[in-house]
């Protein structure tokens, strides 16, 4: 089954790699949790910031995490090292390389979410994250993966991967239910914001950690992005002339 | 069997292969040869579907050929121009890596790795990462690559490019050897000697179009057997005879630096260019 070999690949770069993409995972997350929930002591809700704040900076790790695993390396195998073309040569059926790479990219975002969780274990939050926060992110995982390839496969260059990223990954990182809640962005806006994938995911995770019901119509939301943006990635490599 | 028919491939408004049209029989050696631009690498391209043509088809022993076909993919091997290999993996992993693209199971892939790194030379080198090799050492773990999966065609886009003149003295004698054990091979080469050296047959190609097709000692017959090159003040000029006897007597009629020697495909390649200039 060609879905093992890329989980082969994928594993063999996470060995290989795993320091450097341990301390890449880490850095940024850290960063906003000593910046805004330790630095900047404030409260939301009566409760300390931190506490609204660990469920966004989780989702969005896995966000990072998925989408940078992809893109990027992708990018770099198609446009640099042509380590692609031996792909589309092979008998690997295409569909098999596409949901591998969304497995392993959403695996990797799970990798980033739980470095993460294990960081803040020590704070006693009183947070939960179950089975089903794990499936959310998971699930968020795939989607910035599979969109992950399609940005690969749109670039022109490399860089395009980070211009992607800096116009429209880093600000859903900021907006989209992590660091505040998308009810305070301006009527338009905020219909718009909240309907992205990352806010749902940040949603239904912070309502499992504070032990709510999350309103599970945000799976749904989030499995029709990643049907889109897979059937995008099939279009591709299926039916795009120069790849 | 590898048949194009009618194979044009367009980019924007420029087209690169034109309506080619070409038969390449089971176990045959055969060389595309073109000056830059020609249309060669853009037809290996596409026969091994890393291009789409624009129109017409490509068919591999009956079947036309398409992304999805993983059947007619298992047959064919390809040795693109560029390495087109992960940098960050080492030897084994980029091995293990195609044979399980092809569906290989892992204890063949490593046995056959060993017969090859020891064939190939590289089994010493095997644990260092593709960026530490030196080009020609890619270019052989390329054809290691290739090899593993045994396949009944053998695609190769300037194999030799890059390699010195023992490096690829060592590539023709193995190519030769693949071949005459029922390898159909098909290659684009800038080296006319390779191709007069190896191939059954050769196309000429220009402009993205087919301009002729035939041995290298048709082709070279048809120019002439024998040529004669006259030193003179802008180069040197050659002269083409289909018997020795009339060159003898041609260059007994000339003064200054000349000389005898056989007729190459290089010289049919290059009157063919010389033709088009004119």
């Amino acid at each position: 089954m060609g879905i093992r070999t890329i989980l082969w690949e994928k594993w063999r770069e996470f060995l290989r790699d795993f320091s450097r993409i341990t301390l890449a995972a880490m850095i940024a997350p850290l960063m906003y949790l000593i910046v805004f929930g330790w630095g900047i002591r404030t409260t939301m809700n009566g409760q300390p910031y931190l506490y609204y704040m660990i469920p966004g900076v989780i989702s969005l790790t896995t966000m990072n995490g998925s989408f940078n695993a992809i893109a990027q390396n992708l990018n770099v195998q198609r446009l640099y090292e042509k380590a692609f073309d031996q792909v589309i040569i092979s008998p690997t059926p295409l569909w098999q390389f596409i949901a591998g790479q969304i497995i392993a990219g959403s695996l990797r975002g799970l990798y980033a979410g739980g470095v993460i969780l294990l960081l803040v274990l020590p704070i006693n939050t009183g947070l939960t994250f179950n089975l089903l926060t794990f499936v959310i992110l998971f699930l968020n995982g795939a989607v910035f993966s599979a969109l992950g390839i399609v940005v690969s496969f749109l670039a022109r260059n490399h860089a395009d991967v980070p211009r992607f990223s800096n116009y429209f990954i880093m600000p859903m990182a900021y907006l989209c239910n992590t660091f505040f809640s998308t009810d305070q962005i301006p009527h338009g806006a905020r219909e718009f914001i909240a309907a992205l994938p990352l806010s749902q995911t940040s949603r239904m995770v912070r309502s499992i950690s504070v032990g709510e019901q999350p309103n599970l119509i945000g799976i749904v939301i989030l499995l029709s992005y990643l049907v889109i943006f897979t059937a995008i990635g099939l279009y591709f490599v299926y039916k795009k002339k120069n790849l | 069997m590898i048949e194009l028919k009618n194979l044009t491939k367009t980019f924007d408004n420029f087209t690169a292969v034109d309506s080619l049209s070409l038969r390449i029989e089971t176990g045959e050696f055969f060389a595309l040869l073109g000056p830059n631009g020609a249309g060669k690498t853009t037809t290996i391209g596409m026969l091994s579907t890393l291009l789409l043509p624009t129109s017409g088809e490509i068919y591999i022993d009956d079947e036309l050929l398409t992304r999805q076909r993983k059947d007619i993919k298992r047959k064919v091997s390809v040795i693109t121009q560029e390495y087109s290999m992960r940098q960050d993996m080492d030897m084994d992993e980029i091995m293990e890596y195609q044979g399980r693209l092809y569906f290989i199971p892992v204890k063949k892939i490593r046995a056959r790795t060993e017969e090859l790194f020891e064939f190939a030379g590289l089994t010493q080198h095997r644990h260092k990462t593709i960026r530490k090799l030196s080009g020609g050492m890619k270019r052989k773990l390329m054809v290691c690559r290739a090899l593993l999966t045994d396949p009944e065609i053998l695609l190769l886009d300037e194999p030799t490019a890059g390699m010195d003149a023992i490096s690829r003295r060592q590539m023709w004698n193995l190519l030769r050897q693949l071949n005459e054990q029922g390898l159909t091979i098909l290659l684009t080469t800038h080296y006319i000697e390779e191709a007069q050296n190896l191939c059954n047959r050769v196309a000429l190609m220009n402009n993205g179009k087919l301009e002729e097709v035939d041995t290298p000692a048709n082709l070279i017959n048809h120019l002439g057997a024998y040529a004669v090159d006259e030193m003179q003040t802008d180069g040197i000029h050659s002269s083409y005879f289909h018997q020795r006897q009339e060159a003898i007597e041609y260059l007994s009629k000339l003064e200054g630096t000349c000389t005898l020697r056989d007729t190459t495909l290089e010289d049919v390649f290059v009157e063919q260019a010389g033709k088009r200039l004119s």
